[in-house]
């Protein structure tokens, strides 16, 4: 490029100093970027109404990360039926990955034009920083006008709320609800299974002797992509849960007591570890996508995959009557595994229709939309009562697991919820113990490291 | 001086080895994007039977249409405004004598060096204070300084070329500055405006960390941006992202072959033309 | 000839628009990065002055210091490589300007130079997939054993990304190169010839010296674009497995936007900005003096 010639001269080394002398200026006239002054969390300046018809002609702008296939079509219908009930509304809809949606949300509440109505992760990373940002709408409002204070579980409801500045989880203000269950489990393959004649693993110690099995056959053991990071949070999830019970997790996500580095951890750190060792999961798992394994799964190439209920439309397509769900029991004998809710519906706080918004919002969580969800292969939040799908079938096994988990409280909150930079510590701890660039001891004390630190600045 | 034909066979072999390197993957691209989806996994292979349904079900349902318009309004208004105010800035930098000359082209120059990453954060606080972000303003702006910096400096060179006679001679016919300059100047000076023209187009086109940052609602999105979410929701749906990659990239590579000589110059900056 | 210097306030009225839309969406947020990066903010509420702690930061954070270093290795893949490999070539090639075919070959070979990074980068994905063509070649010449995910191996990633910087800038170089031969007198090549020099001599003595000015803007181009790299590690690897990928760029992106981090963020660009312009100049130091 021609510019070379004209750098040699002394011209751009002067011309550099000026710059640099007048930002340093701009700088230290003490032009602080940003506005001053603090911005509380906006309270809420309109009387929640159910009337949307005299709201004229509106268009709600939505994004979800509702892309896998059961629950794009559910949601896909909700949104023609919404659009029926209610003409003078459409539904802008704009759905991405669940990783996409993490980079790409805070950009768009920040922007002047942002979605009216958003899918946001629970937990300090993303839903705690858009409340300290003040860029959700509290609910608590629309919470009593459409009864959902009594038709979701307290303990849901707790883990869509926070203090009203964001800092603390689980606090009085609602931010969101949830349109579906989960719950993370084992997936099996049936055939696969009885032909080493064994029965779905209940508890870990099951599962490690399947494992086993299934290698000495040439199986492959669990399929397992961790390319997009979040399943190793579920793998994780799902061990710890089984060797610490469900209590002590649920205690150290929300920052009640315990540490990572506790001995039911480290065990859990272990345990993958010598599965990544002895070749028990995906080879390359680093760099398999998680569509990937799945897809590697249905195919019958895989006795078992560690994940949750969202995949129970794609599993149901691919093996049909031949996949099971299951889901491990502590030391205590009672079932302890990661789950809770789907991604909370919100309110962004500048949309122009929060009634609109609200109205839509209860229109797919609701229990007429539960219909939709189970004929779509989905779990709603709220079961519909009497909901008992034909025995064999991994729709009944996860109607049943959800139950049961939910009557024994052992449902831990996800992982990633436990500090605003957890999901990123977390995640990059499990490709390198996966990966075998670190061991057990050191995947812990990252974890740990990050954790204290949040507890300390929480102070 | 003649080349031996030996000389010119070794020549030919070794540059066709490295053609084919270079070829290799986009051609997988082109043969991937026409191969049905379930004979896909992602390897290099010459599908059994063609299939064109990709790029259907990229342009509708991958929204790609809507993606493709952005790209097009937005990198012909770049290039519009890039070209028009390059030529006005560039002639008086190479014809008019005024205080400060040097010192505005060393800075433009600088904008030259400078990465996007070095303005971009501030840049969207600025355009969200104002209400700018997500509309088209947002990238056709942004994407103009940064092509003025290097279309100012080669209309510059162009304009300083240009034989001063028939300026002089214009002048004294009474030619007022503005006429002088876009009939009398310009016209011959076309041939090396639409190389500038056409490595802006490249540039705008390509862009991505741009409109990553400044938009947010999928209307706006520009090709290559709609590519990138595309892609994280089908991973593996590898013939639907061939097709996908194969609209964004075709405009620009029917360009180059259209144009190769025009490209390749001006994107080394004119030391190939001497 | 001499010419009355007349001065023309007309000419600011000719450079203004230009010069306003440049300092308003580029001059000026480069001043206010800079200022960005004395502060600590979150992009939302307000901000404190910090000083000098986010370059502190730059120097002492872990992560951070990777992400330039993996900058440092993917320079040696997109401008190294490709330059040692084209200078190579074109010393093998003689006298190609005289093939008529060189125009098809040029075109060729500059391919990949127009094709949006993000299409390189997802074609790319697919090559380094389980049954991507690399695997496909490796099973071909029996080296089954060695295929993998290799954007998802930690020691491999990294290297993924440089082999396609090495791709897409092998055929910039030779182009750039063979150009420059075909503007060096044959007279000097005769004269090499007559004085019984061989290939090797010939090219050192010849044409490595005619070239420095190719040399220069090829090495400036790489480097920059190696650098500023975004695009691609964003697309294939986010910056994994882990951070095995990270690059300054990124860590901007994620930082001024993702975390609320935007002081570091700031002040990671202005680092990053000032190695680039450091690099360029000393590159062009390469470059023969040239006559205004």
């Amino acid at each position: 490029m021609m510019r070379h010639r004209l750098l040699r001269h002394g011209g751009l080394f002067r011309l550099g100093g000026l710059l640099a002398a007048a930002g340093v200026a701009i700088s230290l006239s003490a032009c602080a970027p940003g506005p001053s002054g603090d911005t509380a969390a906006p309270s809420p300046t309109n009387q929640a109404s159910k009337d949307i018809s005299s709201a004229g002609q509106v268009t709600l702008t939505v994004w979800d990360q509702n892309v896998d296939g059961g629950i794009s079509k559910a949601q896909d219908e909700l949104n023609q039926q919404f659009h029926q009930k209610y003409p003078n509304v459409t539904i802008s809809r704009n759905a991405q990955s669940f990783s996409d949606l993490k980079t790409t949300l805070k950009l768009a509440l920040s922007s002047n034009n942002p979605p009216d109505v958003v899918q946001a992760n629970q937990g300090y990373p993303d839903m705690g920083a858009f409340v300290a940002a003040g860029m959700l709408r509290p609910m608590n409002d629309y919470a009593k006008l459409y009864g959902w204070d009594g038709y979701y579980p307290e303990a849901l409801l707790k883990q869509n709320s926070f203090s009203p500045d964001g800092k603390t989880w689980q606090g009085d203000t609602l931010f969101g609800v949830s349109q579906t269950g989960e719950v993370v489990g084992v997936y099996y393959n049936r055939q696969l299974l009885s032909s080493l004649g064994l029965q779905p693993p209940k508890t870990l110690s099951d599962l490690n002797s399947a494992m086993a099995a299934a290698k000495a056959k040439g199986i492959l053991p669990v399929a397992f992509g961790n390319l997009d990071k979040s399943p190793g949070i579920h793998l994780y999830g799902v061990v710890q849960a089984a060797l610490a019970g469900a209590p002590t997790v649920d205690e150290l996500v929300s920052g009640q007591g315990g540490a990572w580095t506790d001995e039911p951890s480290l065990k859990a750190a272990q345990q993958i570890a010598d599965w990544s060792k002895q070749g028990y999961l995906t080879p390359g798992a680093n760099g398999v996508s998680r569509d990937d394994a799945v897809a590697a799964f249905g195919k019958g190439g895989a006795l078992f995959t560690l994940s949750g209920t969202w995949l129970q439309q794609t599993l149901q397509d691919d093996l049909g009557p031949n996949v099971g769900f299951t889901t491990l029991t502590a030391d205590d004998g009672k079932p302890a595994t990661t789950g809770g809710q789907g991604l909370a519906w919100a309110i962004t706080s500048k949309s122009a229709h929060p009634d609109v918004a609200a109205a839509y919002i209860d229109f797919i969580t609701n229990a007429t939309s539960a219909q939709t969800l189970v004929d779509t292969g989905n779990l709603p939040t709220v079961l519909p009562t009497g909901y008992q799908p034909p025995q064999g079938t991994v729709a009944a096994d996860i109607a049943t697991q959800y139950r049961d988990v939910q009557k024994a409280n052992g449902e831990v909150p996800y992982l990633d919820y436990s500090t605003p930079t957890f999901y990123d510590t977390l995640t990059a701890a499990m490709q390198e113990l996966v990966g075998g660039q670190s061991d057990p001891q050191q995947f812990v004390d990252a974890l740990q490291k990050d954790y204290a630190s949040f507890l300390a600045s929480k102070k | 001086m003649n080349v031996s034909r030996t000389e010119r066979i070794v020549n030919q072999l070794i540059l066709t080895v490295f053609a084919a390197f270079a070829v290799v993957p986009l051609l997988g691209v082109l043969l991937s994007s026409v191969t049905p989806a379930n004979q896909n996994s992602g390897g290099f292979a010459v599908p059994e039977s063609v299939d064109l349904g990709n790029y259907a079900e990229a342009w509708s349902r991958g929204n790609f249409s809507s993606y493709l318009f952005s790209s097009v309004v937005v990198t012909a208004a770049v290039v519009v405004l890039s070209v028009v105010l390059a030529t006005f800035a560039g002639y008086a930098f190479a014809r008019m004598h005024f205080r400060g000359s040097s010192v505005l082209f060393y800075l433009l120059l600088v904008g030259l060096t400078l990465p996007t990453e070095a303005f971009i954060i501030p840049l969207y606080f600025n355009l969200r204070t104002i209400g700018l972000t997500d509309t088209y303003w947002a990238l056709i702006l942004p994407q103009t300084a940064q092509s003025l910096a290097f279309a100012v400096f080669w209309m510059r060179n162009q304009f300083r070329g240009f034989p001063g006679e028939i300026i002089e001679a214009a002048r004294l016919d009474g030619c007022s500055d503005l006429r002088l300059l876009w009939r009398v100047v310009v016209p011959p000076s076309l041939a090396p405006m639409m190389t500038m023209a056409v490595v802006i187009t490249m540039w705008t086109w390509n862009e991505f960390l741009l409109p990553l940052v400044m938009v947010v609602s999928d209307a706006k999105r520009t090709a290559p941006l709609g590519l990138a979410f595309f892609q994280g929701q089908h991973l593996t749906d590898y013939s639907l992202l061939a097709a996908a990659g194969v609209m964004v990239a075709l405009p620009i590579a029917v360009l180059f072959f259209a144009l190769q000589k025009r490209f390749i110059n001006g994107m080394v900056g004119g030391i190939s033309s001497r | 000839m001499t010419r009355p210097v007349r001065r023309s306030p007309k000419a600011y009225l000719y450079v203004a628009p230009a010069f306003v839309v440049f300092a308003a969406f580029l001059g000026a947020p480069v001043l206010q990065t800079v200022q960005y990066s004395f502060f600590d903010w979150d992009g939302l509420g307000a901000s404190t002055l910090v000083g000098l702690k986010n370059y502190v930061a730059v120097f002492t954070d872990e992560r951070l210091r990777d992400s330039f270093l993996h900058a440092g290795v993917l320079m040696l893949f997109y401008a190294g490589a490709p330059v040692l490999i084209a200078l190579f070539l074109s010393a093998l090639i003689s006298r190609s300007h005289a093939m008529r075919s060189m125009s098809f070959f040029r075109t060729v070979l500059f391919l990949p130079q127009v094709i949006a990074t993000v299409v390189i980068a997802t074609i790319w994905i697919s090559i380094y997939s389980q049954n991507g063509l690399l695997n496909q070649i490796l099973r071909l010449v029996g080296l089954e054993s060695l295929g993998r995910v290799w954007l998802g191996d930690y020691t491999f990633a990294l290297v993924a990304i440089g082999v396609v910087g090495t791709w897409l800038n092998i055929g910039l170089c030779l182009v750039l190169f063979l150009s420059g031969i075909g503007n060096i007198a044959p007279e000097l090549f005769e004269a090499a010839r007559l004085d019984g020099a061989g290939r090797a001599r010939e090219f050192v003595a010849i044409t490595l010296p005619s070239l420095r000015g190719q040399i220069a803007v090829a090495l400036t181009l790489t480097v920059v674009s190696a650098l500023k790299t975004f695009d691609l590690v964003f697309i294939t690897t986010r910056g994994g497995p882990g951070n095995a990928t990270t690059v300054p760029a990124l860590e901007a992106y994620n930082r001024a936007f993702n975390t609320g981090q935007v002081g570091l963020a700031s002040a990671i660009a202005v680092v990053l900005t000032v190695v680039i312009v450091a690099l360029t100049v000393s590159i062009s130091r390469i470059a023969p003096r040239e006559a205004e």
